[in-house]
């Protein structure tokens, strides 16, 4: 067995299952802490608060001008962030080497993009990433709430973009099976590295989310 | 030893000085040589003495030899076999048994040092390699000897390059390639399953003329035909940027002739000159023919995860579906309510000695 087919076989395979013991555990892990009761009378509905709180989070606030007020502050990390996300979210899930590969773990599959187009996006979000890097060593502010976990964060997901990248133009004149078998060892990286960090931010921002939508209708307040 | 040119031989067959040199041009072109490489070419051809290559089969199908046959470039195939002398070789070889292995025998000690050994099949090795005997003595023995004296070897096909399907899981029989075996020797690998005929010709011709081995990659294969992978080259390669898939062998876009990466096409990681060269005297080639590429010229092609199984499904991922995934999950749901039951006993506790201090207190 080479390289690539430890990273694809074995090592993907171990790889995922730690991911998914990872996200389960820390999904039911918030999930149980459970909240105390509020003994108010509702001023609000809470599920009008949770479907206002994403319709705003996911569909409003990404497609602001920098300069409405709540992004003007930070346009830099508002930018190069929603360039990184967006990116991310394109590359993950439309292109078709990727949806393939969710489609042997789910089952089922998807429309892809052209890969022009996800050309461009991974290159946007590695640019994306790029700027927020290089803001947070600039900013004193920035350093002092990094920690080496978040340095890591960074290097862990830069990774199998910057491998997917090479991979695709072929550079380096790398032969293809090397540069994917590192590409796939990235991916296994992050696959186990995301439940012991930030990144699983990807499913508890919709914790968060639900819950301080649920919280801010009952309380007939904006969320 | 006084041996007659290549050119020589076609004076003597009645070509004309303009006939080799046309031959000549040819043979730069086919060798995938550069134009200016010429001069080094007729050079050879004009001074070299003809080399014997002896062929040698072990655990193979003689695909690669009916290849070799087929070959559609009639100057390298006559070049061949009228003024390179294949003097061994089992399969086409209209002698048999004694007389042929003893002409092995004295070709390879006048020629020791001089000849190209050309190896068909992989080698078994379990059991002191009872598994492929010729004439009472296993392959490896018959290798060993052969290898000993040549001047450099030119694995054919899959099988004698990296063990082939001889090798494939559970490979009952040890069986490896040529190069696990013989290591002070130079070995070019020509693999495919069987190698384009041309580019077994060509590389022959290269190692025979030249008397030099050709520029070859990370695993040992001719520059020149496998510098490139299928998917590079690939006419139906617009369809892939474009996001135009055949999802099946008889829907539309397998009608239009689009892209078979989601049919389990293996063009982007299998190096090989197939989408140019061509099989056939150039007709078609796999994925013009509307089947994927199997990446036959690439190590353990075999046991790759599956013919019909798109390149980016990892077999990892299909390996942790089901039951796995179901007990991961049910293992992370049991460390989270364990580990919260826990977490609410300390709570109680707290809450407890806290009273207890409060009432204390009071």
């Amino acid at each position: 067995m080479d390289w690539l087919e430890f990273f694809r076989g074995p090592m993907f395979q171990i790889a995922l299952l730690v991911f998914i013991l990872g996200m389960v555990y820390r999904f039911l892990r918030i999930v149980l802490m459970g909240w105390k009761k509020d003994y108010s009378p509702p001023r609000g509905s809470a599920a009008a608060g949770v479907v206002k709180t994403y319709v705003k989070g996911l569909g409003f606030l990404p497609f602001l001008p920098p300069k409405f007020p709540g992004t003007r502050h930070r346009p830099l990390t508002y930018i190069a962030g929603g360039m990184f996300h967006l990116g991310l979210f394109v590359v993950i899930f439309l292109s078709t080497p990727h949806m393939e590969a969710w489609r042997s773990v789910l089952g089922f599959g998807w429309p892809t993009l052209p890969t022009p187009f996800i050309d461009g996006f991974a290159a946007m979000s590695m640019i994306g990433m790029i700027i927020l890097l290089s803001n947070r060593i600039v900013s004193p502010v920035g350093r002092m709430l990094t920690g080496l976990g978040e340095w890591l964060n960074w290097i862990v997901v830069f990774l199998p973009l910057l491998s997917g990248w090479v991979l695709y133009h072929h550079l380096f004149g790398m032969p293809y099976q090397t540069i994917f078998a590192i590409h796939m060892f990235t991916v296994d990286w992050l696959l186990i590295w995301i439940p012991f960090s930030r990144i699983s931010h990807f499913m508890t921002y919709f914790i968060t989310r639900t819950m301080h939508g649920a919280k801010f209708g009952r309380l007939g307040v904006e969320p | 030893m006084t041996e007659k040119t290549i050119y020589e031989s076609m004076v003597e067959r009645g070509l004309s000085r303009r006939d080799f040199l046309k031959l000549a041009t040819l043979m730069t072109a086919a060798l995938g040589l550069e134009y200016s490489q010429l001069p080094k070419v007729v050079h050879a051809m004009e001074n070299k003495p003809r080399l014997p290559v002896i062929w040698l089969e072990f655990q193979d199908c003689a695909g690669c030899s009916e290849a070799l046959t087929r070959s559609h470039d009639p100057y390298l195939t006559k070049l061949l076999f009228n003024d390179i002398s294949v003097d061994y070789h089992e399969t086409l070889f209209a002698a048999a048994g004694k007389q042929a292995e003893e002409n092995k025998e004295r070709v390879m000690d006048e020629y020791e040092g001089q000849f190209v050994l050309v190896v068909e099949g992989s080698i078994p090795t379990r059991d002191n390699g009872v598994y492929c005997t010729i004439g009472g003595r296993s392959a490896i023995d018959l290798l060993e000897e052969a290898a000993s004296k040549a001047m450099a070897i030119i694995s054919v096909g899959t099988c004698a390059s990296f063990g082939g399907l001889p090798h494939a899981n559970p490979n009952p029989t040890g069986a490896v390639g040529v190069h696990e075996l013989v290591k002070d020797k130079p070995i070019i690998h020509v693999p495919g399953c069987p190698p384009i005929p041309e580019v077994i010709t060509n590389t022959i011709a290269h190692v025979v003329l030249l008397g030099e081995i050709p520029e070859l990659d990370a695993l040992g294969r001719p520059k020149a035909f496998y510098g490139q992978t299928v998917h590079d080259r690939c006419p139906r390669r617009p369809f892939y940027e474009r996001g135009q898939f055949a999802e099946s062998y008889d829907d539309k876009g397998a009608k239009a002739g689009w892209c078979l990466y989601k049919l389990g096409c293996k063009g982007p990681t299998t190096y090989s000159a197939c989408a140019t060269i061509k099989w056939n005297e150039g007709v078609s080639f796999p994925v013009q023919s509307n089947h994927p590429c199997l990446g036959c010229t690439e190590p353990d092609f075999w046991d790759g995860g599956g013919f019909y199984k798109s390149l980016a499904a990892p077999p990892g991922a299909e390996a942790a579906r089901g039951a796995q995934a179901g007990f991961a999950s049910l293992g992370g749901a049991a460390l989270a309510v364990g580990s919260a039951l826990y977490a609410r006993k300390i709570k109680q506790k707290a809450a407890e000695e806290f009273k207890a201090q409060k009432k204390k207190e009071a």
